[in-house]
């Protein structure tokens, strides 16, 4: 079992990153997008395909970071072309776009023979480990973070709470929407780099809109603004199915219906998330704690 | 009147068939007080959001120190000099009050993403300036023991005045007020009128106000312009505008035949 906890960790630090970057668009810019698991599947099989066809004569590590920032490019020019035209839209019909945007790019996949078509892309090397990917997890969430504590950030943040004001008060809207969009499918793009070579296959029905679904459940559960609410929606999600399984043969059969029946009790109970809008800083509690003493 | 700093020229809207506002022509002066009044659909707030670009005129122009401004985006219009409060105050709610102020000096705030994901020099100086300004702003205007609330959880008459800073910190030359009494009761009315002045005195800026609330802008202003189904009926000081009777036709109606 230990095992089996040791293979999901990497698992849920790829969530984690997945979960956190949607944050940026969906909660924290206030872009309602469902196609992230279209940018994810760009950057898996942008990574995948320069590590099967032209990997350079580099250490393993060394092109896992090259394959790594190529995923991020690749989505990141997806996410420029679909956002430029879909961020027009506004709340459920830019939902709709972009989840029609992320399926197109699952069907492209599909029918692309060089990247294994609808047999799926194997022979991809295993270059990922805890390490990498507890890494680039506190790259993202620190560039993410700082990204949030500056001017920008704070253009980011007021489209949420009031684009025509954001207008009024000299912020370029568009702009913004777009660099939010823009970096939180480049993220998504290093997520799928991760994924694939840990997983060492890609199959485009493992980028349906159902993942974009269980990401968007991740930063609701979490809190939808808030990107220590994703870190803990993204590890909740992860563990939970795959807890269950542990707990009986009568939980472990009825564990879909009990993960479905905990996001609706949450949900009632704390309609904002775990964490709404606020973040936890560990950081900020001790300093708290040391000054009333 | 000295040299006009904003001039609409004889500016046009048209929704389809109907023409919201017909050749409304209007002159500010450099530390002006001006108020559009008019009954209810008259098309004042059409002439704001022509003058802020979020409307495009059908005709006309809208010059801003000599310079036309018809057809940029709203953002460019702010950045050129022309901020504005809104009817049904629009703060970032979920923001802190000075997080609020901020934003209005985003656009003169010098440093890229880059810089703000490594947090050089120029982001800690710059970041010190914008706060800093920020701060000035809170202290004239008496929020700055506030500055850490949600801008959602202050009372009604302290968001005013919050919106009211927030647009003054995009260091404008001319502010649009939306109906700034509107909701509020005759004290803070009275409040709003003293503050306006003041604003203007203080910032030397020109002033331009919509309002209904008559006692309002008969005292604050000093020029008055009286719109009604989008025509312009009237226009002068405020002990002219009380007497012309097109004026009181259009608010109180003509005598039944």
């Amino acid at each position: 079992m230990f095992e089996f906890f040791l293979h999901l960790s990497p698992l849920i630090g790829i969530n984690i990153i997945l979960a956190v970057s949607l944050n940026l668009i969906n909660g924290i810019c206030g872009q309602f997008s469902l196609g992230h698991a279209g940018f994810w599947a760009v950057g898996a099989y942008t990574g995948a395909a320069y590590s099967v066809y032209g990997a350079l004569p580099l250490p393993d590590e060394l092109n896992l970071i090259i394959s790594c920032g190529l995923g991020f490019i690749a989505a990141c020019v997806a996410g420029l072309i679909i956002g430029v035209p879909c961020l027009r839209l506004r709340g459920d019909y830019l939902a709709i776009a972009t989840l029609g945007f992320g399926e197109i790019i699952r069907i492209v996949i599909m029918n692309t023979d060089a990247i294994g078509g609808p047999r799926g892309f194997s022979g991809i090397p295993k270059w990922t480990n805890l390490f990498w990917v507890s890494l680039f997890v506190v790259i993202t969430v620190v560039i993410i973070a700082n990204i949030l504590r500056g001017t920008h950030g704070r253009a980011i943040i007021s489209i949420r709470e009031d684009e025509i004001a954001a207008d009024s008060m000299g912020i370029y809207t568009f702009k913004y929407k777009t660099l939010a969009f823009v970096i939180g499918a480049g993220f998504a793009g290093l997520a799928g780099s991760l994924y694939a070579h840990y997983t060492q296959f890609l199959h485009p029905n493992g980028f349906s809109f159902m993942f974009s679904v269980i990401i968007l459940l991740m930063i609701i559960l979490g809190g939808l603004g808030s990107i220590t609410g994703s870190i803990v929606g993204a590890i909740i999600l992860t563990l939970m199915p795959e807890v269950l399984r542990f707990m009986g043969e009568t939980v472990s059969q009825w564990r879909m219906v009990i993960y479905s029946v905990l996001l609706i009790a949450l949900m009632l109970l704390r309609p904002g998330g775990i964490f709404g809008k606020h973040e936890f800083n560990p950081l900020t509690l001790f300093k708290k704690k040391g000054e009333e003493a | 009147m000295s040299t006009p700093i904003l001039e609409t020229k004889a500016i046009t809207m048209r929704f389809g068939g109907l023409t919201a506002v017909d050749n409304f022509s209007l002159k500010i002066g450099k530390t002006d007080l001006i108020g559009v009044i008019g009954p209810n659909g008259a098309g004042k707030t059409t002439i704001f959001n022509m003058i802020t670009g979020i409307y495009e005129p059908t005709e006309g122009i809208v010059e801003l120190n000599g310079e036309n401004i018809v057809g940029n985006r709203p953002a460019f219009i702010t950045q050129k000099g022309i901020a504005r409060t809104f009817q049904n105050i629009r703060l970032f709610k979920d923001l802190s009050v000075i997080d609020n102020i901020r934003l209005a000096g985003h656009f003169r705030v010098d440093y890229g993403l880059v810089a703000s994901i490594f947090r050089t020099k120029k982001f800690h100086a710059e970041e010190k300036r914008l706060e800093d300004e920020a701060m000035e702003l809170l202290k004239i205007f008496g929020l700055e023991k506030k500055k850490d609330h949600l801008a959602k959880n202050l009372p009604y008459g302290e968001q005013r005045r919050l919106e009211i800073a927030r647009a003054l910190g995009t260091k404008p030359s001319v502010l649009l007020l939306d109906e700034p009494a509107a909701g509020m009761n005759p004290n803070e009315t009275k409040e709003l009128t003293k503050l306006i002045r003041w604003v203007r005195d203080k910032f030397q800026i020109a002033i331009l106000l919509i309002e209904h609330d008559m006692k309002l802008v008969m005292e604050v202003c000093e020029t008055i312009y009286v719109v009604d189904h989008g025509v312009q009926i009237a226009h002068g000081v405020p002990s002219e505008i009380q007497n012309n009777p097109k004026v009181i036709e259009a608010y109180l109606g003509t005598d039944a035949e």
